[in-house]
């Protein structure tokens, strides 16, 4: 369980649109007003992504905003939702879903039915004000027509005479399409928006926009190549023993057509995980496509556990087979909890930033080599400390590099964006975080797709791990068995013994079987117990029926009976046989502290 | 003692099975002379070998002379012994190494010299010592060498002396590994087989420990080290 961050339980709110009480004689603007702010942000983007439908997302909008930023929220949505700008000489028809206001904060919906109360028909300047993007302040002449219309259901609140400073509305906007506005309106007796105050704003609309897009069923409008693009990524992260994971993708705004970002978390042997970010150049059905084939490619490459250097060598070879008309960038990396180190290596993607855990942002000096697809370079694996606690962040250019915004000015924003967040919150929560990252993004300018993958290093400490080599000999079953009945007697698991020693005993028997060179055997505690027998043969053993009279082949069906997973990989220097068993919750974590003195 | 005299230690040839075994660890220092201050980048916090430092320096009287067999970059063994007042002596293959051990350790004395050539009447006879230390430095050996080199440390210490030995348990004899970006060849024993080795050598273990250590090196897996303290029988 993570930390909650202080704001959650209460909320503070923006200093600059603090309550009059703070008094009109006092600077206008205290030195935390930004990191209020952002604080601010932080929360409401939270509460407003907790929804898996458009009325929960905007009830998380509701209460984030009021009373901390405005005294009241409107949101009015498009009717018909889906239409698209520029291909239609339709005015646009708002509709009022609904509303917040009040020091409670009391939301209320619009009446059911076609006929709502307030349904403003916008054209002209406010309809171009709209589809601009831009949240404005109630004082551009654009907005005068409509803003009684729009206010009405709140007109208690809103004052008699131009609300001026005291509105803001921002526009609307899903991944493409403007979906509707929000209003925000502060009371008379409030200091009025500043300008920074629409950067909020904007933000708040974003989260709100994209949230009520996501969870609305988008299969009519989202083209075939996002569709094409979502089905490739991964639909969840593994879930492995010292590493957290979070992932984001957005598609690109403007093109209707997928991108080829990936992401991808892939779990190794000994506890390790593979973290790949990738990019196909282009945005075409064939580079969401070459996408998927080259995702699969590094899976498989990475199951065979190769260095990473290794993996992009292989994948540029590949990637030449599929054709030369797509060049890819891919980042590829491995962490391993129980050594606590990374090993990286870069085909032309921008270098992972590294938030350490004293809450510095760092953008590891890892580097490129040349993209995927140029073919025949080599590509170098780089070595580098992965501090538990620490926090390291894959992305894809579009997160840094906008048409407003060069790679380098990006990277040093999403640096600056996480330590800002980890000053706040430490060690702040994956989710948040990565909705911290994507605010970066400026709603204007997403012309390119963006992953993301945060990877939280949990490390692994040695005491829960027990690591052999033994020389494949006829005897060495027995030893293994010996060796795990000292670990498990260590760890208090001898309830455990029994099993663990029969099915251990079966795969090293097996391993042993075929070996040249000494087989590794690997114990693994968490709150499963998990045994790893490795060999340098690559005959991966295949569960059969053992005839009346074979000595062997019984020992995968025992396994297979015995344990709660098992599995035999193949790798590149031979394979690794392994299973699991449940710890029963009594025995989880039965000896922390220090060495075993025999 | 000068430097030039112990650089010039190993410079005639040596023919047949025993310069082939020359060559063979030859080459095993030169994985070291390469990896150099990075073995303690890769595994600090050495516990159990502190501990096991500790064991010798309460157990020996002030002056006491300190045979560091495979010292390393001197680092923490042999700057402990001397802190605590030993006449240390410091050996390794690894020209690398012993230069480093030279700089952080002024206080000792370091030869580089191959353990095998250490014993009582060879040709580098160190003279008689309190206590020797040898801290996984016997797992460079083919296993066949182990039992040869305990007698001989048997014999290099005094009726009584103390031994600190430290061992990555496995079973495997000589055994290519990587390590450390080089591949270096390794010996290994089970707990229990280790012990009795040990204690058909001459020696009763008075204390035997274990840890689980992770170095901090992605290419080096986690190991079970074994520190038995012992004491020359007879």
């Amino acid at each position: 369980m993570e930390p909650h961050p202080r704001a959650d339980t209460n909320t503070a709110p923006p200093a600059a649109g603090a309550p009059a009480e703070r008094g009109r004689g006092q600077p206008k603007r205290a030195p935390e007003a930004q990191s209020d702010r952002l604080r601010f942000l932080d929360l409401a983007a939270r509460r407003i992504a907790r929804g898996v439908e458009p009325d929960e997302t905007l009830r998380g909008l509701y209460e984030a905003a009021v009373p901390a930023f405005a005294d009241a929220v409107l949101v009015h949505l498009r009717e018909p939702p889906a239409a698209r700008e520029g291909q239609s000489d339709e005015p646009l028809v708002l509709r009022l879903h609904s509303f917040a206001q009040g020091p409670e904060g009391v939301v209320s919906a619009a009446s059911a039915g076609g006929a709502g109360p307030v349904r403003p028909t916008v054209s002209g300047a406010f309809a171009e004000l709209l589809l601009g993007r831009r949240p404005v302040f109630g004082e551009v002449p654009e907005i005068e027509a409509v803003v009684s219309e729009l206010l009405e259901p709140v007109a208690g609140v809103s004052e008699t005479g131009a609300p001026g400073r005291r509105l803001i509305i921002a526009p609307l906007y899903g991944r493409r399409h403007l979906l509707g506005a929000v209003v925000l309106l502060r009371a008379g007796g409030r200091s009025v928006f500043e300008a920074d105050d629409l950067l909020v704003a904007a933000q708040l609309a974003t989260y709100t926009g994209l949230g009520v897009e996501a969870s609305v069923p988008s299969g009519r409008e989202a083209s075939a190549a996002d569709a094409l693009q979502l089905r490739m990524l991964p639909s969840s992260l593994p879930e492995t023993t010292g590493v957290r994971l979070a992932s984001r993708y957005l598609p690109a705004a403007e093109t209707s057509q997928g991108g080829g970002d990936w992401y991808d978390a892939i779990p190794l042997p000994g506890n390790r995980v593979a973290l790949v970010v990738g990019d196909v150049m282009g945005h075409s059905m064939t580079s969401a496509a070459m996408m998927g084939q080259l995702r699969t490619t590094v899976q498989t490459l990475a199951r065979l556990d190769l260095p990473p250097e290794e993996v992009l060598y292989h994948l540029d070879e590949q990637a030449q087979r599929l054709g030369s008309e797509h060049m890819a960038t891919c980042l590829y990396a491995i962490y391993d909890p129980i050594s606590q180190r990374l090993l990286v290596a870069d085909a032309g993607h921008p270098p992972p930033v590294l938030l350490h855990p004293d809450g510095s942002g760092e953008v590891l000096q890892v580097p490129p080599g040349a993209p995927i697809g140029v073919g025949g370079v080599p590509f170098e694996t780089w070595e580098l400390p992965a501090p538990t606690g620490g926090t390291l962040l894959l992305y894809t250019d579009g997160l840094v590099e906008s048409r407003n915004r060069d790679v380098w000015t990006g990277m040093e924003l999403l640096r600056g964006r996480l330590e800002a967040v980890a000053a706040r919150v430490a060690p702040p929560p994956l989710d948040m975080l990565c909705d911290a990252v994507l605010t970066l993004l400026d709603p204007d300018a997403l012309d390119d797709d963006v992953a993301l993958l945060a990877a939280r290093f949990d490390g692994f400490a040695p005491l829960n791990v027990a690591y052999w080599f033994l020389s494949p000999q006829p005897q060495t079953a027995g030893r293994a068995r010996q060796l795990t009945r000292r670990a498990l007697h260590r760890w208090g698991l001898g309830s455990m013994l029994d099993a663990t020693e029969l099915m251990v005993s079966e795969v090293v028997t097996n391993a042993v079987r075929y070996a040249s060179r000494p087989i590794a055997l690997r114990l693994l505690r968490t709150d499963v117990l998990r045994c790893e027998v490795g060999d340098d043969s690559p005959q991966v053993p295949r569960m059969r029926r053992a005839q009346a009279g074979d000595e062997g082949g019984r020992g995968l069906f025992l396994v297979d009976q015995l344990a709660l997973r098992w599995g035999a990989t193949m790798l590149s220097t031979g394979k690794v046989v392994w299973f699991e068993q449940e710890i029963p919750e009594e025995y989880r974590q039965h000896c922390q502290e220090g060495a075993d003195a025999a | 003692m000068s430097k030039g005299f112990v650089e010039a230690e190993y410079e005639s040839g040596e023919a047949g099975a025993e310069g082939m075994r020359r060559l063979d660890r030859e080459g095993q220092a030169e994985a070291f002379d390469a990896i150099g201050d990075r073995y303690d980048e890769a595994f600090p916090y050495k516990k159990g070998q502190l501990a096991a430092a500790e064991w010798l320096i309460g157990s020996l009287a002030g002056g006491a002379r300190v045979l560091d067999l495979g010292c390393g970059t001197g680092l923490p063994t042999a700057r402990q012994l001397v802190d605590a007042g030993f006449e240390v002596v410091g050996v390794d293959l690894s020209r690398r190494m012993v230069e480093l051990a030279r700089e952080y350790v002024p206080g000792a004395t370091f030869r580089r010299l191959d353990i095998a050539d250490l014993g009582p009447g060879g040709p580098h006879d160190l003279g008689r010592f309190d206590a020797v230390a040898a801290f996984f430095s016997l797992l460079m050996l083919p296993r066949g060498e182990i039992p040869v080199v305990l007698r001989m440390v048997h014999d290099l210490l005094v009726p009584g002396g103390l031994f600190a030995l430290s061992m990555v348990e496995a079973d495997v004899d000589y055994f290519t590994i990587p390590f450390l970006g080089n591949a270096i060849r390794v010996s290994g024993y089970l707990r229990d087989d280790l012990r009795e080795v040990v204690e058909q050598a001459g020696f009763a273990v008075v204390e035997e420990s274990s840890y689980t250590y992770a170095p901090e090196i992605s290419d080096v897996p986690p190991e079970e080290q074994i520190f038995l303290n012992c004491v020359r029988r007879g």
